[in-house]
């Protein structure tokens, strides 16, 4: 019952005209978002961010929330119509939901993918709210070596989940750490590695970073190799699915919801990890999977399902814990900072407004979401068509008026350019952007939780080590940092036997 | 040179830079950390993991992209472009102003991947200048420089 009134007091904050209208300006940028390729909802959120500072906390999470699940129908649309995903989680659409396209099933195909992101998203709010106050209550419990192991297992499983090298990842995580302690060290106030650069003294903003490292460095990418993507000259009818779709597909969307929540709950999880695992899991237990590849739409209802589903369950960590689970929320953790919030188990307690005024405002933003993307798919599909001579200025123009606007410094946007350029490389050289802001954002806290903890065992380290949950967290942390080193050891030593 | 040897070397450097630097503002001990305990650790890690990247890349036998490969056949001219107008733009706008400078930039931009005809690209870069002052200065009071023409 507890819960029910509380979804009903968050209702009557979302519904509130200002809240609703900017519900709707986040679903639809999101959606414009995802279905264009080159920004991702990375990028939007941190462009809309200083736009933000304006508006009250509840307002702002809600509409930089609505950018990132919206983001998720939207890149379905471009992973149908043109083989290419409008964002990262839409990869694996592409498989079966171009190849239904191509046999003039491309409305089934838009239509599943957009009722099957209700349903699920619907699934992982109930998820949302069902973990949301047990998990709080039990991050009560939590002193800082608790943060302090929990945030250190979540970089390291980043690190371990990410896509490509895992030993640049961890890499990448230490750049971040650095780069979070350009500043004055927050207990001392010692200016570090700020080289007499006044600008310095606060830091890097973590919006320039966020829109230099992955909005301005997709666009140099992409004007570089000019890639020009061709729309598939098809009639789209029949949005609603048959039948026949639902019966193929119902047991791919309850599996991809559930799968896509644990998902998203997991650090260094989130939606395109779910997404690609729903996939497989739907491929190996198919009946038929000699269709998967070829058009089965179940190869479209599960993945778009758990990406949906995983962006709800990535709230759980963030609101109850104070722990972002992935880059995306790290990003919406600074802003609710910058708002004065601070996500975690006092969010409940402390602003119990935002945190249902958030969940309700999910609910209604998937409803909106149903809404724009079933009858406004040819309008998209226009959108698509936009030369992208024209979009990149724009999008760049959107980054630096971004920048500009945090403080009023040109200062922000050479910021942004620099880490533009280190994007771009790091692209080139094989580097991922993720670990890095997430370790960024989480540098402070975790520095802060370490010299708390030791500041209260009077400089004992075995602190970390007699509290059970801190203890587990840093073992496992300690794991996988080392793991790629035993593997890294074994090869040269095999190396070694070989050549001898 | 193979890429992940030229970055692991790169990462090395930056390693013992970040090091000395935090030893300047005081390690401290694992007992009493000081401001330098965070960026020295996250050194350390950088730096060893940049050794094991090294020779990783050295011991592995498939051939890897050289630098020069990197860029073969690809506009990295068009980048070069966009980004001195960038760095440009944002050196001179606090004097220029928002206005006059962002229709010199759009002007620009619109004919990198393309060159469509002048008065197309004079008129799209006019209507962007136009709609995002309405948008960011007028409704988001997002304060723009004014530079050389005051609104």
């Amino acid at each position: 019952m507890d819960i029910l009134h509380s979804l009903f007091y968050g209702f009557s904050i979302c519904i509130q005209p200002d809240n609703l209208l900017f519900c709707f300006v986040g679903v639809l940028v999101g959606t414009l978002v995802g279905v264009l390729p080159g920004i991702g909802p990375i990028g939007a959120i941190s462009i809309l961010l200083p736009a933000t500072f304006r508006m009250s906390p509840i307002s702002a999470i809600i509409m930089l929330a609505g950018i990132y699940y919206g983001a998720m129908y939207g890149g379905s649309t471009t992973s149908i119509l043109v083989n290419i995903p409008g964002e990262a989680a839409s990869v694996v659409t592409c498989l079966d939901g171009y190849e239904m396209a191509k046999k003039g099933k491309a409305g089934s195909a838009l239509g599943m993918a957009a009722f099957g992101s209700f349903i699920a998203g619907t699934l992982g709010l109930i998820g949302l709210v069902l973990f949301a106050a047990p998990l709080a209550a039990f991050g009560l419990k939590f002193g800082p070596p608790e943060y302090f192991g929990v945030i250190l297992l979540g970089l390291s499983l980043v690190t371990y989940l990410s896509h490509g090298s895992v030993i640049k990842a961890i890499m990448m995580a230490a750049v971040g750490l650095i780069l979070s302690c350009i500043g004055l060290d927050h207990i001392q106030a010692s200016p570090r590695m700020t080289f007499n650069v006044m600008q310095l003294w606060d830091g890097i903003d973590m919006v320039p970073l966020a829109m230099g490292l992955f909005g301005v460095s997709e666009i140099l990418v992409s004007v570089e190799e000019a890639a020009k993507p061709e729309i598939l000259k098809t009639k789209i009818r029949n949005l609603f699915p048959t039948m026949a779709d639902w019966m193929k597909a119902k047991g791919a969307i309850a599996r991809g919801s559930i799968l896509g929540f644990f998902m998203g709950v997991l650090p260094g999880g989130g939606a395109t990890i779910a997404s690609l695992l729903s996939y497989s899991v739907e491929k190996r237990i198919s009946k038929e999977p000699e269709t998967f590849g070829k058009g089965a739409i179940e190869g479209v209802a599960g993945p778009e399902a758990a990406n949906n589903s995983a962006t709800a369950g990535a709230f759980v960590p963030f609101l109850t814990l104070g722990i972002p689970p992935n880059v995306l929320m790290a990003v919406l953790f600074g802003a609710l900072v910058m708002h004065g919030i601070r996500p975690g188990p006092f969010l409940l307690v402390k602003h119990p407004d935002v945190f249902w005024g958030l969940v309700s405002s999910m609910y209604v933003g998937n409803v909106m979401l149903l809404i724009l993307n079933i009858p406004l798919i040819p309008l998209w599909v226009q959108v698509l068509r936009i030369p992208y001579r024209i979009l990149f200025p724009l999008i760049l123009l959107f980054c630096v008026i971004g920048s500009y606007s945090l403080k009023n410094s040109n200062f922000d946007v050479l910021v942004m350019i620099t880490f533009g350029i280190i994007g771009y490389l790091f692209r080139k050289f094989d580097y991922e952007g993720a670990p890095l802001i997430l370790a960024f954002v989480l540098g402070p806290i975790l520095e802060l939780n370490l010299r708390q903890s030791l500041i209260l065992s009077k400089g004992d380290f075995s602190v970390f080590f007699v509290r059970p949950i801190s203890a587990v967290a840093i073992c496992v942390a300690l794991l996988l940092l080392i793991l790629p080193l035993v593997s890294f050891l074994v090869r040269l030593a095999k190396e070694r036997s070989a050549g001898a | 040179m193979k890429l992940d040897v030229l970055s692991g070397i790169f990462w090395l450097v930056m390693a013992i830079l970040v090091c000395m630097e935090s030893a300047r503002v005081d390690v401290g001990s694992f007992k009493s950390p000081g401001p330098g305990f965070l960026p020295f650790v996250a050194a350390l890690i950088l730096g060893g993991f940049g050794i094991v990247l090294v020779i990783n890349a050295v011991l592995k036998k498939t051939r890897q992209d050289s630098t020069t490969n990197l860029w073969k056949g690809l506009g990295w001219h068009k980048v070069i472009i966009i980004l001195a107008s960038l760095i440009a733009y944002a050196i001179l706008l606090p004097s220029v102003g928002y206005l006059v400078l962002t229709f010199a930039l759009m002007l620009l931009l619109f004919g990198i991947i393309e060159r469509p005809r002048f008065w197309v690209r004079l008129v799209t870069a006019l209507i962007t200048v136009l709609a995002t002052y309405l948008v960011f200065y007028m409704w988001l009071n997002v304060q723009l420089p004014k530079g050389l023409i005051d609104f």
